[in-house]
Formats: C-alpha cells, structure tokens, sequence
C-alpha cells in the first residue's frame, strides 16, 4: 500500500519524504519471544498493521496466534496508525519504543 | 466545564441524515432494493448503526458474497468505520456546495478495499478501538492517571453510553477523564488533524498553553501544524470554530467521544 501511494506522488520532493525513515525499538513483553535485533529502521508511512505484518514473520508466529502492540505500556494503536504520528508524539531521544506481546498487556 | 454543559448536549444531539444505496453492479436478479434511509449520530461508527442496512440490502446481493463484510463508499472513496461518522461527513463534504442532504452512501459488499480501509469482524473490534483512544487521549492529558484508576463497570458504562445513546450514562464516568488534573489545563490535547478530502490523519504533541504563557488558540495551533496555508478554515462537528477559541477549551467541550478533537483543516 505505501509503495502505491508513493507512486502516486508526482513531486519528488514528497516521495523522498516519504521514504525518509525513522528508528523504532521492538521490545518484548510477557511470554512473547525476544529479537535479536531489537533496533530497526522503518519508513515514517508505514502503519500499525504493517509493522504488525513483519514482526509476526520475524517471531515466526502461527497465522492462529495472536500479536499485540503498544505505545509507552499504555494503550493500543489503531491498526492503520502511521510511525510518523506515533512517532512525533511518543518518541523518547528520537526513537519509538513499541511493546509487543502474544497476549493483551494493558487493556 | 459545569456551565458549558449545553454545548454537550448540542453535539451529542447532532445527527445525519443518510440515504444508503447497494452497488449497482451487486444487484442480484431481477429486483432493485429501494434505498434504505437513517438518521445517524455524529458522534457515533457506523458498524454500530448499520445491522438494519445490512439485513435490508444482504438478500439482494448473490448469495455466495452475502457472508462478506459489508462497507460503504462515498464517491469511489472507502469510508473508515474507525472514524466518528460526523468526521467522514465533514471530511468529504465540506469543501462541497451541492453536498445536498440526506447523505448518499453506496454499499458494497464485494472486492473489500484492503488496503484503504481496516476489516471490522465484530463489533468488538469497534469497542477497543474506540476503548484504546480514550486510553491514548488520558495518557495525552493527565499522563494516564484517570483511566487507569477507573473501574471496569466505569469503563463499561463509556462504552454502553454511547452504544445506547444515553448521554448521563456517558458523561457521569466521562467528566472524570475531562477534568484538567493540575491547575486548569491538559498536560496536552488530543487532537487529530485532517485536511478536507483526504482521510489521511496527522497526529502531533498539542500544548494547551503557547510560548508566551497564555492560552493556545486554535488559529495559532492551525499556523503551528499548516504554516503554508493561507486563511485556514477549522471545522469540527460540521462548525466552521473562530480562531480565537482556546484548544484547551474545544477539548473539554468538543472532542468527539473518543476524547481526540477531531479538525478538519481547509
């Protein structure tokens, strides 16, 4: 979807916008397994759901297992909620500390 | 906050009037299903209004696809359930004169639009989606003292407030979460910005007090988040809101249920 609508983007300007990417911090809760790499990279357009998408192929998760993910320990971002949002509101010494886990940790 | 009470009412009050049509290309044999018409809330989802739109139109639609989920569009754009129905309105509408109401809105049941719009299994979904928000909106403004001290039945009656309507319901546990907790103002405001025509929704850190020490005001909020835009006009709830109006104010008065502000920028 993100690749998409970047080509639907005339002005180079807004594509390298875009694309610019921003450092989020994936750490584990609960009994869910912990990366290796806990540091990654990813485009400020990419959603909830995307980031979603590739932690579930990165743990390995069975299509029946359940993944949950959260700001600050606190809430549950909406599914199609962008990183530059979350991001530019929660992050701590610019990178997003995002909490996952296999089970429903706060609410 | 106790003598604007009002203003509450006015909104929660605030309903559109919709005029629901199926998809011509899904009509099934030989019989066009009339319109289905509906005075729905501004403040609530459509999941939580339309079962009686669907039980109307899923009979006439092949009986292979009648087990879809059903979502609406409004001139080739998918609507998000996940938004209050009053921001789609406004959002899609406003920059139109000849938006005459009722509200034509098409329903599909066929080809879901995946990647514009989120699936909606249950209405579950749409209880901690929206339950997930205020979580979000109390961490915003009292760094998520109130919510998190509240009672699950406290929780429940947010959430059966608005499914049932009932305003006292709703605002005896909500005036708790509308309450600045240090002096008079929100730690920040919740907000969600959006620009008339597109459902992209942009999210940023909003303090109630500006540089200078008084209060924020909604045009020098709108000149923070849009500096290139010239002579900006703010809606929400289908008001055009002056400039002048403190955020600290529209937050406790005119957020959505939710607890966000929801802006609509032209």
């Amino acid at each position: 979807m993100d690749e998409e609508l970047t080509n639907e983007c005339n002005s180079a300007k807004v594509v390298t916008e875009n694309k610019e990417k921003i450092e989020i911090l994936l750490k584990a809760t609960g009994n869910a397994p912990i990366l290796k790499t806990k540091k990654w990279m990813v485009e400020k357009e990419k959603t909830v759901a995307s980031i979603n998408d590739f932690l579930r192929k990165l743990l390995k998760l069975e299509p029946s297992d359940s993944l949950f993910l959260y700001v600050n320990q606190a809430f549950a971002p909406s599914p199609d909620q962008t990183m530059k949002n979350l991001y530019d509101c929660y992050n701590t010494d610019g990178r997003l500390v995002l909490h996952y886990c296999k089970t429903q940790a706060w609410g | 906050m106790a003598n604007d009470t009002e203003i509450l009412h006015y909104l929660w009050n605030g309903k559109l009037p919709v005029c629901f049509q199926l998809d011509e290309q899904e009509i099934h044999g030989i019989q066009n299903p009339e319109p289905f018409y509906l005075m729905v809330p501004r403040m609530s989802y459509f999941p939580l209004v339309c079962d009686k739109v669907k039980k109307h139109f899923v009979k006439h639609v092949d009986p292979e696809k009648q087990e879809m989920e059903m979502w609406l569009e409004f001139k080739n754009i998918p609507l998000k359930w996940n938004n209050p129905i009053g921001v789609l309105y406004d959002l899609f509408t406003i920059d139109d004169k000849q938006a005459d109401l009722p509200w034509q809105i098409t329903v599909h049941f066929d080809n879901f639009p995946e990647d514009q719009i989120l699936r909606c299994s249950c209405r579950e979904s749409v209880e901690s989606n929206f339950m997930s928000a205020m979580k979000e909106a109390d961490m915003l403004k009292h760094r998520s003292q109130v919510f998190s001290t509240m009672q699950r039945h406290q929780h429940n009656q947010l959430w059966t407030g608005l499914l049932n309507d009932k305003f006292d319901q709703f605002w005896s546990e909500n005036k708790k979460l509308m309450e600045p907790s240090d002096g008079s103002y929100f730690k920040h405001i919740p907000v969600h910005f959006y620009r008339s025509g597109s459902s992209v929704m942009t999210q940023t850190l909003v303090k109630p007090v500006s540089e200078d020490g008084n209060h924020m005001t909604l045009g020098e909020l709108i000149k923070l988040n849009y500096p290139s835009v010239d002579n900006p006009k703010i809606f929400t709830h289908g008001i055009c809101i002056p400039h002048e109006t403190p955020v600290q104010w529209m937050s406790e008065h005119m957020s959505y249920l939710d607890n966000f502000l929801h802006l609509v920028v032209i």
